[in-house]
């Protein structure tokens, strides 16, 4: 599934995840991470945001994250309301 | 600070309008006249809650924001922030600026703004899904810009006179390649498209010229506010030094610039401190300022504010010294008459 428009969910407050959304031509999931704990956990944001966007089959998809330092389960959360938003 | 509540002013409310204004003035700053959304957070505690904290924008530019100290560090301006990024979101906007004292850049850097350029007075990040790198790639592709040595001009045309026409004329004879840019921010009287059209058939006979419409990094509201404003108080050094930094830095680097060419301005105060800011800091990036005298006609120098001054008298007689036939064709066709009519009953210097 594809999105249609630009989206975002979450806030930049502390245990939160801003997440942002766009469609883009080339059919790929790319993603663009920013995070105050990368070093330690940049790896696992990454998977735990992939894996949603998998698990909804969405392709063609730019995602822009500034994690604040949120748990996994928000990350999903806000990721799975942006896509819905922007589909 | 836990749950706090942002909350709307009503900027055509002149008493709320006012509580902000007082506020900001603890703060030396002021609520400026372009602002479209303003929040505030309250000190809920109190009986008659005052305002502890409040952030602006402008189209797409955050400013005039303020915490008050006892509050500051308790997360405040990502609340803030956030509120606002919701705000520019639900409008379409997904690219924002925000310009504020270089004191306070490190807590827009940790809400993941970039710094584009600070000086001592002023500091300038943006945040979104575009970024000043992206822009100029888009540029180079989309105008087909090479890597060659190139010269430059920035220009408004206002409309587009024998004296724009003079200047990239000389830069286009000594130069194997030229850019223009021109200004694109909608604040002229003459729209920017018809600007930009204006130049780009004036100077279709002038092979080794490129005209590329000029962004948001080049003379806009987020890198040079005064000049819409026309404001010459304390900030002017601190806008003309930004946003000749910006060019330098990011511009020349990235197109090969090494000259920059602009008239001499006998006029305007506020472009005469944007040429000497030009002086100063592009040799620091590796770039040539060339100042070429304006084309004048008898004693008097040709500009656009010249050319709108005379079509507000109705001298159009005085103007065919002045305009290639471009534009003047263009004053008789129907938009051309709308904004002759508009300068002649408005007044407004731009």
């Amino acid at each position: 599934m594809r999105i249609t428009k630009i989206a975002k969910a979450g806030t930049l407050e502390s245990n939160d995840i801003l997440i942002m959304v766009m469609p883009n031509e080339s059919g790929n999931v790319e993603l663009e991470l920013e995070s105050i704990v990368r070093q330690q956990f940049g790896e696992v944001i990454e998977q735990v945001i992939l894996h949603k966007v998998k698990e909804m089959g969405i392709e063609g998809i730019t995602i822009k994250a500034q994690d604040k330092g949120a748990l996994d389960y928000t990350i999903g959360a806000r990721v799975e309301t942006a896509i819905k938003r922007a589909i | 600070m836990y749950g706090v509540k942002t909350e709307q002013v009503n900027l055509q409310d002149r008493v709320e309008r006012e509580e902000v204004e007082v506020f900001l003035q603890n703060f030396n700053l002021s609520l400026d006249q372009d602002v479209d959304y303003t929040i505030v957070i309250r000190d809920e505690a109190l009986n008659q809650p005052a305002i502890v904290a409040t952030c602006s924008k402008a189209r797409n530019v955050l400013k005039c924001f303020a915490v008050i100290e006892e509050l500051q560090g308790e997360g405040i301006a990502a609340t803030l922030i956030s509120t606002l990024l919701d705000k520019l979101f639900s409008q379409g906007i997904y690219h924002s600026f925000i310009f504020t004292k270089p004191a306070n850049a490190p807590i827009f850097a940790s809400l993941n703004f970039k710094l584009i350029h600070s000086n001592a007075d002023v500091a300038l990040l943006e945040n979104g899904l575009d970024d000043i790198y992206k822009a100029l790639e888009r540029m180079k592709a989309n105008y087909n810009i090479g890597d060659e040595e190139k010269a430059s001009l920035v220009m408004n045309c206002n409309p587009f006179t024998l004296g724009h026409r003079y200047l990239i004329e000389e830069a286009s004879k000594t130069n194997h390649e030229v850019l223009v840019f021109i200004v694109e921010e909608d604040r002229s009287v003459f729209p920017f498209k018809a600007r930009y059209e204006l130049v780009l058939k004036g100077v279709s006979d002038l092979k080794n010229v490129k005209v590329v419409p000029g962004g948001e990094y080049l003379i806009s509201t987020a890198t040079f506010p005064a000049y819409f404003l026309k404001e010459e108080g304390q900030w002017m050094k601190a806008y003309v030094e930004l946003d000749s930094s910006i060019f330098g830095k990011y511009f020349c680097k990235r197109f090969n610039i090494t000259k920059r060419y602009v008239g001499d301005e006998p006029y305007c105060q506020l472009m005469e401190a944007y040429n000497q800011a030009l002086k100063t800091v592009l040799p620091s990036y590796g770039v040539e300022l060339h100042q070429i005298r304006r084309k004048a006609i008898g004693n008097i120098a040709i500009s656009a504010s010249r050319v709108r001054t005379l079509i507000k008298e109705g001298d159009f007689n005085g103007l065919k010294n002045l305009l290639p036939e471009i534009t003047l064709e263009f004053l008789n066709t129907n938009l051309g008459r709308e904004i002759v009519e508009k300068i002649q009953t408005t007044h407004a210097p731009h």
